[in-house]
């Protein structure tokens, strides 16, 4: 079985299929890309597996162990990291605090956090560790979130849209760093991504959503010359 | 200057006093938005506590030192019964929670009638330094007040639970997704915000009537000054409960206690009205 298996996963929202019959399987260490046009469903899968949001019908199981109907904390303490489409860093925490509650947050109360500003580092906060995450620019908390992920150190990590709102230069650093964090530790990574020059960047299979289904898997290649894919969700933008 | 000491006393005894029963509402309704209109008969139930641990034969201290766990057992069940199933809709929280003070007024008056109780003040006497001289108690509740109040910010922002309560209470969603248990830290949040009420109520009681009354008279001036200091800080309390407490008491020794008032009133709306975020915004619950 996959190491991330969803099977038959649907979830309706008073009689709208938001995910419709969704199987999808990541094999441990893969990184692999999910996208598909606004409203087709992305989000709502983070949602199910973070658990977030409880499936209508379907399997989700996480190296084996059923995620379904556990509480978001249990999920993460699975080891199970989500970066979320809007940066939701702690704005009256600074950057090294940030850090460190996400690498301690997970463990049971009363043990010591374990100091996690090194990650500042790798996520081009180096010189910030000591600045309120609230006046962060909109790219450094989209950095600092994937940091937090990090910190937690999980083996599934789920990021929403990490480059939404970024410049072409961070857009390309991020598109870097993930591909390291794919290499290191053997971990899982699925990605929300819009940006067609990210998913060409980080040149990973790609599965695409439409109306709560997946249409289609594949290379970058593969599915931006699918005419199907093309007519839904490249075919409308002129960048494609 | 010797005739004026007094009256700072007092102030300061007061909104010491005022202080140490709005910092259980500083969290709970300050930081975490739950506007538990029965906390003050948290307090109430923290004095009961000394009246009956004291019928057993218990020493002050003794009885002092086991109500707030009394009232954060008490809190415990309130978040898991009630509080809980009606966090998210805060005009049926102000319902439910107006519902269960009146209900514990009433099984208090049932249990224990409807007059008033007398705590012996514990500790008899009074510092004296030369002509000028001050009850004894009131000093150590004063030093004892400052020390909880100051624990009780410590807690929040210098502990590893602090931090995950402001987490929890800043982004719910965030908090959850990096594994912790936003219910427990909310539980526990609840029940130390209950236990500080129950510790005001037992450390006051010796200083007033306890009655299944006292405890509406230290709500109204607790949310006020939670208010006009600015939700979410024990910073925000203590500014807000020295301008309200102080002026009260002030005003009221000085003028006449309906003055001081309606000066705190007209006071606390100006500065909600000019800083709605009171006066030291910041922290606690986004809007």
């Amino acid at each position: 079985m996959p190491f991330l298996s969803l099977q038959n996963v649907h979830k309706d929202f008073g009689g709208v299929a938001a995910v419709d019959g969704v199987d999808l399987g990541l094999a441990a260490g893969e990184l692999r890309a999910l996208v598909g046009p606004n409203g087709c469903g992305k989000s709502t899968v983070f949602n199910l597996i973070s658990g977030s949001l409880r499936a209508t019908a379907g399997r989700i199981t996480l190296d084996g162990t059923e995620l379904g109907g556990q509480a978001p904390h249990r999920i993460a303490r699975l080891g199970v990291g989500r970066k979320f489409q809007v940066p939701s860093v702690f704005g009256d925490l600074t950057v090294a605090e940030n850090l460190d509650l996400a690498g301690a947050a997970g463990d049971r109360w009363g043990s010591g956090a374990r100091p996690q500003s090194h990650l500042a580092d790798r996520v081009h906060l180096a010189d910030k560790t000591g600045d309120l995450a609230s006046v962060l620019s909109h790219g450094q908390r989209q950095w600092l979130e994937i940091g937090m992920v990090l910190a937690a150190r999980p083996r599934l990590m789920l990021l929403d849209e990490p480059t939404a709102g970024m410049t072409a230069f961070e857009t390309a650093a991020t598109v870097d760093l993930i591909r390291t964090m794919a290499g290191e530790n053997g971990a899982t990574i699925l990605v929300i991504e819009h940006d067609t020059g990210f998913l060409e960047r980080l040149d990973c299979p790609v599965t695409v959503m439409a109306k709560g289904k997946i249409l289609a898997t594949g290379t970058y290649q593969e599915i931006h010359n699918d005419p199907q894919v093309r007519a839904l969700y490249f075919g409308n933008r002129s960048d494609a | 200057m010797i005739e004026a000491f007094p009256i700072f006393l007092d102030a300061l005894s007061f909104v010491l006093i005022l202080v140490l029963v709005a910092s259980g509402l500083v969290i709970v309704f300050g930081m975490m938005g739950i506007i538990n209109l029965a906390h003050g008969e948290l307090f109430l139930l923290g004095a009961y506590t000394v009246v009956v641990a004291q019928g057993f034969g218990a020493p002050f201290w003794l009885a002092a030192a086991l109500a707030p766990i009394v009232v954060g057992v008490a809190g415990l069940a309130i978040e898991f019964l009630l509080v809980r199933f009606v966090v998210h809709r805060p005009l049926d929280t102000i319902l439910a929670t107006w519902g269960l003070s009146i209900v514990i007024k009433q099984l208090v008056v049932l249990a224990f009638g409807p007059g008033s109780h007398s705590v012996a003040v514990p500790i008899d006497g009074a510092f004296s330094v030369g002509e000028f001289s001050y009850p004894a108690y009131r000093i150590v509740l004063m030093i004892v007040a400052t020390a909880v109040i100051a624990g009780a910010g410590y807690v929040l922002v210098g502990t590893r639970f602090g931090l995950l309560a402001r987490a929890v209470i800043a982004r719910p969603g965030t908090s959850a997704s990096l594994g912790i248990n936003t219910g427990r830290v909310t539980q526990v949040s609840f029940a130390i915000g209950a236990a500080l009420a129950g510790l005001a109520g037992a450390l006051v009681a010796p200083l007033i009537s306890v009655d299944p009354q006292m405890g509406l008279g230290f709500l109204v001036p607790a949310f006020l000054a939670i208010l006009v200091g600015g939700a979410g800080s024990m910073t925000g309390l203590v500014a807000g409960g020295g301008l309200v407490g102080g002026l009260d008491s002030v005003l009221g020794g000085w003028i006449s206690p309906v003055l001081a008032q309606i000066t705190v009133f007209v006071l606390a709306i100006l500065v909600i009205r000019l800083r709605p975020g009171g006066l030291f915004p910041g922290r606690g619950r986004r809007p």
